[in-house]
């Protein structure tokens, strides 16, 4: 559905894509995920004909974007970062207007059906510019279903907006696995992890690693980063943190410390320490393993 | 053609939604009716209603209104970043182009329509020649075709509304003045040639005293079709970049 080869992407002289290929079955969901930069945007908008390759070939649902632009539009389904709006249009004007110029059949079904699954038809008359940011990002998400696209590609879709929407959106895109290709960029590590079935990991242009999410998680997951908050004097604290043997960091953070150690160990030996010196332990809780901190590990 | 239409059709939704719309017609109206009125007091036992009048009126003020009219089409869509969804659409970059100058054409249409009120009060006091009546207004429409098309022209080349205004506003004094520069030199000959290439040489020569000539129609629909040529290639070449 998604077959990307060798993609160089530049602008003048400065090469955002360097090289990459990678392909996305039906069915399945793609992570695109790399820091600010990477190129995540630059390669969507190859794959959705707003930008040519300098060179390669990007084939999308059996076309080639070069050669075949528009049946390649014809059939994706794209939410760019800033999901683009039209202020002034009704939520329900808007929809049908990207229906039609996409040529959907039964224009004003389809819309009423996607409205209906993002929940967004008791607001269909009212105009855009009322939504809230989630909201919008919906509708951002229903202008690039309306069509019932075979490959749906979505920029960042949960940047943005606030954590209980960001769980709506994505359990909306992986409702969408099962009857299309889905490529889904982001910067954040648990977010694909949760979502996707393979990630591609890109940066400064480059992929840095491939494969499926577990694999992934397999080689990243071997350490862990603790943050503990524990009473009493700093430097005596940081000192018997670092004589535990699975630890082998410690940071100053907050008003605590970040910890690294063994993933099956770490928590036990500060608990460990804990009931040992009698110390009081008030606060701790795991890290988000940080995107920066993987491609450190991937790029070792 | 069927994306053509449904752009038109928006746009079109726009200029006749918009309070701005709105205020833009009300002093259209205001300052035609106004003329229009002057000129039933002046001429009232002392000379015959101009025909031209209105038309004539609109030649210089569309330097004005046909900036402030397209300005909005392609530098807003730039702005809020529609234009990455239109043109991954599978639509042709042209539709998109000739739908929203279509839009403009359409309202000003309708505007123009309007004054047409002003020449029916007009055929019934004072017996105007209405074929010269009715040629100036074709020629005040595809001149307004014209002026509109070079404010799609520029509205394609920013994101900015008001650098675009501005910048069809001094392309239109250029091509609405542009003989007054041989005349500073004193050359009648240049100054002919100059003539006929501006926008007024075409309509005050012909349409405004009761003239049709071909020349006129393929001036203004040449200007029109080159205008919309060069959009069109901005449009895309932003898919290039
Ligand atoms: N139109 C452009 N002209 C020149 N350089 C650009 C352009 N667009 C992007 N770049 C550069 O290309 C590189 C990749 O940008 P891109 O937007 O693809 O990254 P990204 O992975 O989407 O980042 P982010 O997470 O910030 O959205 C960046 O260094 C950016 O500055
Ligand atoms: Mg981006």
């Amino acid at each position: 559905m998604i077959e990307v080869k060798n993609l160089v992407k530049k602008y003048g002289n400065f090469t955002a894509v360097d090289n990459i290929s990678f392909q996305a079955q039906p069915g399945e969901i793609v992570g695109l995920l790399g820091p600010n930069g990477a190129g995540k945007t630059t390669t969507m908008r190859v794959l959705t004909g707003y930008m040519p390759v300098t060179s390669g070939s990007v084939k999308v649902a059996g076309y080639d974007v070069t050669d075949d632009s528009l049946e390649v539009r014809q059939r994706v389904g794209y939410m760019p970062e800033q999901v683009p709006l039209y202020p002034d249009m009704t939520v329900e004007a808007y929809v049908l207007y990207w229906a039609r110029l996409r040529r959907t059949k039964n224009p004003k079904q389809a819309v009423k059906a996607v409205l209906e699954q993002f929940q967004l038809l008791d607001r269909r008359k009212k105009l855009v510019r009322s939504l809230s940011k989630g909201l919008r990002q919906r509708l951002g998400l229903a202008q690039a279903l309306v069509h019932n696209p075979p490959v749906i590609i979505l920029d960042e879709p949960t940047i943005g907006i606030d954590p209980k929407q960001v769980v709506e959106v994505r359990d909306i895109v992986r409702s969408l696995r099962d009857n299309h290709t889905v490529l889904f960029s982001s910067h954040i590590l648990s977010e694909v992890e949760q979502i996707c079935d393979r990630v591609v990991i890109i940066n400064n242009g480059k992929i840095v690693a491939e494969g499926t999410t577990d694999i992934l998680g397999e080689q990243t997951h071997s350490d862990l980063a603790l943050y503990v908050h524990i009473e009493g004097d700093k430097e005596q604290i940081q000192g018997l943190l670092q004589q535990i043997p699975a630890v082998s960091d410690v940071q100053a953070h907050e008003s605590g410390f970040i910890i690294r150690g063994n993933n099956d160990e770490l928590r036990h030996a500060v608990m460990q320490l804990i009931a040992e010196q009698r110390l009081e332990l008030l606060e701790m809780r795991p890290i988000d393993r940080r995107l920066e901190d993987i491609f450190i590990k991937l790029v070792d | 053609m069927q994306a053509t239409w449904l752009v038109f059709r928006r746009e079109i939704g726009q200029y006749l939604g918009s309070p701005l719309a709105y205020l833009m017609g009300a002093a259209f109206l205001l300052l035609t009716g106004i003329t229009f009125n002057n000129d039933l007091t002046l001429s009232i036992g002392n000379k015959p209603l101009e025909p031209a009048l209105i038309p004539s009126l609109l030649a210089s003020i569309m330097i004005l209104f046909a900036p402030l009219l397209t300005m909005r089409l392609l530098a807003e869509e730039q702005r809020e970043g529609t234009l990455e969804l239109l043109l991954t659409a599978p639509i042709s970059d042209s539709s998109i182009v000739i739908g929203k100058f279509l839009s403009a054409w359409a309202y000003f249409s309708i505007l123009l329509a309007l004054t047409l009120i002003y020449q029916v009060i007009a055929v019934s006091i004072a017996f105007p020649d209405i074929s010269h009546v009715l040629g100036s207004y074709l020629g005040i429409w595809l001149y307004a075709g014209a002026t509109l098309a070079i404010g799609t022209l520029f509205s394609a080349t920013t994101e900015n509304q008001i650098l675009a205004a501005f910048l069809s506003m001094i392309t239109l004094i250029v091509l609405y003045f542009g003989d007054a520069i041989s005349q500073i030199v004193s050359n009648t000959q240049l100054a002919d040639v100059m003539f006929n290439l501006t926008l007024r040489g075409h309509f005050m020569a012909s349409f405004a005293i009761g003239i049709l000539r071909a020349e006129d129609l393929v001036y203004y629909a040449g200007i029109i079709v080159i205008a919309l040529f060069i959009a069109i290639q901005i449009v895309s070449s932003r898919r290039w970049r």
